[in-house]
């Protein structure tokens, strides 16, 4: 009798402190959703041949500060579109982009690009192509400031001991870091990954996934990250939320799919998680109408 | 897996090179044999001229002549062959290295703007063909001297493809080089410097490759209108002189020098591929 009456005391006693540790954790949340990106009203037509061609119409999306987003869909959607509003590579023929707050007038060193192609210089080398970049963007710090600011990078990467050799000499995955380095050495608060692993064999992907995170994580989670992709595993393993579009022309956003995965992430346990593999059929719902072939 | 690639590429190169010296090799008695082509051929046209053209062997005799005393200066019209070649050569370079400082600024603002391309492509479409002859006349009236104008006539038909291949590199810039430079917000000089020039470069030496050719074309014909001291003054000389075997000797020395001046080149344009390595 008194042993079970000590134990529900201590089962109430759990209970409250979880209760209480939710009202904290909303706390330390609360200043977490400040919005990063805010997407208003966008539609982006181009003018071609055949006339004008609307790549996306009407979207409506706000990023939160520190979280981790993908934009999904198939080949043609928008989604890269809809992501170069973010950098300012692409001017919205209607409706206004901001990012911190203030509205997107082009390209800018608050946002950090990761291309699917990485993008290297091939004529400089791996270090050289770093410095180009902290150089362009931090003029008023000092040299040695920048250097410590490129080691730091590239050994995150692992990649301090191949700073020397031109991009031509790399594989695909040691480039793709090499651009995922660049991107961070100039300390944006939003980076965009536009199909950054989309090259990849699945082998390097998954070590390129750790390491992304682990580059995140290190900054303290407080860089707002874009992706734009098209595999479902990649963007569920990274994402706080996963954006799924219709396919264009004309694109919207069909959902906003919410994940609850708690992070670390662990790449060999996540896919028996129950909550993982409901997410993976929803997306699987919304992006495939078609299962099999109809005989 | 990364070590083992690198170990792959390291022997590769190994046997490239071993490779490349039996390459070189061949190629060495490829170039004899097409040599030996060529005396026979002018052996046969001598014999059937009946010695009229004269054959290699007359001709290797005044070309020893020739060498004995290369250098010598026996006043304005008689200086030795290698005078001779050094002067052409120097006015060779002075016309070239001016056409290519108008061409590679020229070119680069065709590549980089639209409206640049728009604007100046019927100009050098139009300028382009015109026989360097036809602009001696309008060197001599702008430079009032023999000299002035054939480096003028050689700056202006040797820029031409430069010009079009600088052109061409900087318009072909991808799209994702010239990204790089939005993204972090390159400024003017960096796009320049570090995305634009370094791209283009092998375009340029290429241009510039093809326009030493032709610079040195042109170099013949401007002396024989100048007169003075040159090698196509020489050539002019020894056929007022009667000398067929000296005309036969200029002309084998001027194509020596282009192809070496076109090796020159060839090696300029295997040091800055970096697209090569």
């Amino acid at each position: 009798m008194l042993l079970h009456g000590t134990k529900t005391k201590i089962m109430i006693n759990t209970n409250c402190t979880e209760d209480i540790l939710d009202e904290v954790n909303e706390l330390i949340h609360a200043p977490a959703m400040e919005t990063a990106v805010d997407i208003r009203n966008v539609t982006v037509s181009f003018k071609g041949k055949k006339g004008v061609y609307t790549a996306i119409k009407d979207i409506n999306l706000a990023i939160y500060k520190g979280e981790i987003i993908s934009f999904i869909g198939h080949s043609g959607c928008g989604k890269s579109t809809l992501m170069n509003t973010i950098s300012g590579m692409v001017k919205p023929s209607k409706g206004e982009v901001f990012a911190n707050g203030n509205l997107i007038k082009g390209p800018g060193p608050d946002r950090g690009v990761v291309f699917q192609n990485y993008s290297l210089l091939p004529w400089l080398s791996v270090y050289k192509n770093i410095k180009v970049a902290v150089d362009s963007v931090f003029k008023q710090k000092t040299h040695e400031q920048k250097a410590s600011l490129i080691e730091r990078n590239l050994k995150m990467v692992n990649l301090w001991e191949h700073r020397d050799k031109l991009p031509g000499h790399l594989s695909g995955g040691m480039k793709q870091r090499v651009a995922i380095a660049r991107a961070f050495a100039i300390d944006p608060k939003v980076l965009l990954l536009d199909e950054p692993f989309g090259a990849l064999d699945a082998l390097t992907k998954s070590s390129m996934h750790v390491e992304l995170l682990k580059m995140w994580n290190l900054d303290h989670r407080e860089k707002t990250v874009v992706m734009v992709t098209h595999d479902i595993e990649e963007a569920i393993f990274l994402s706080d939320r996963i954006v799924v579009m219709n396919n264009g022309p004309e694109a919207t956003i069909k959902e906003i799919v919410e994940l609850h995965l708690p992070r670390p992430r662990n790449k060999k346990n996540i896919v028996h998680d129950p909550a993982y593999m409901e997410i993976h059929d929803r997306l699987l719902n919304l992006l495939i109408d078609k299962f099999s072939i109809n005989d | 897996m990364f070590v083992s690639e690198l170990h792959v590429t390291k022997i590769n190169k190994k046997h490239m090179k071993s490779f490349s010296i039996k390459k070189s090799g061949t190629d060495f008695l490829y170039f004899m044999l097409s040599m030996c082509i060529l005396l026979g051929i002018w052996a046969l046209i001598s014999k059937i001229t009946k010695a009229e053209i004269p054959g290699p062997k007359s001709t290797w005799l005044v070309f020893k002549e020739l060498m004995a005393e290369p250098f010598y200066d026996r006043g304005p019209n008689d200086k030795g062959i290698g005078n001779q070649l050094m002067s052409s050569l120097l006015r060779v370079f002075y016309g070239f290295g001016l056409g290519s400082l108008i061409a590679i600024p020229t070119g680069l603002i065709m590549g980089a703007s639209k409206t640049g391309m728009k604007l100046l492509n019927p100009l050098v479409q139009i300028l382009r063909p015109v026989s360097p002859l036809a602009w001696f006349p309008l060197g001599l009236l702008a430079f009032k001297s023999a000299g002035g104008a054939t480096i003028f006539i050689i700056a202006i038909t040797s820029l031409w493809p430069t010009l079009i291949n600088t052109a061409f590199g900087v318009a072909s810039i991808p799209a994702d080089h010239k990204n790089v430079g939005k993204v972090f917000g390159f400024s003017a000089w960096k796009y320049l410097t570090k995305i634009m020039l370094p791209y283009s470069l092998p375009h340029i030496i290429t241009g510039l490759r093809l326009s030493i050719g032709v610079a040195w074309m042109v170099i013949v014909a401007g002396e024989m209108l100048s007169g003075g001291v040159g090698i196509g003054f020489f050539v002019w000389d020894s056929w007022n002189g009667l000398s067929l075997e000296k005309i036969l000797i200029a002309i084998l020395i001027i194509g020596a020098v282009g192809l070496l001046l076109d090796k020159f080149f060839n090696s300029l344009q295997n040091a800055f591929a970096w697209d090569k390595n």
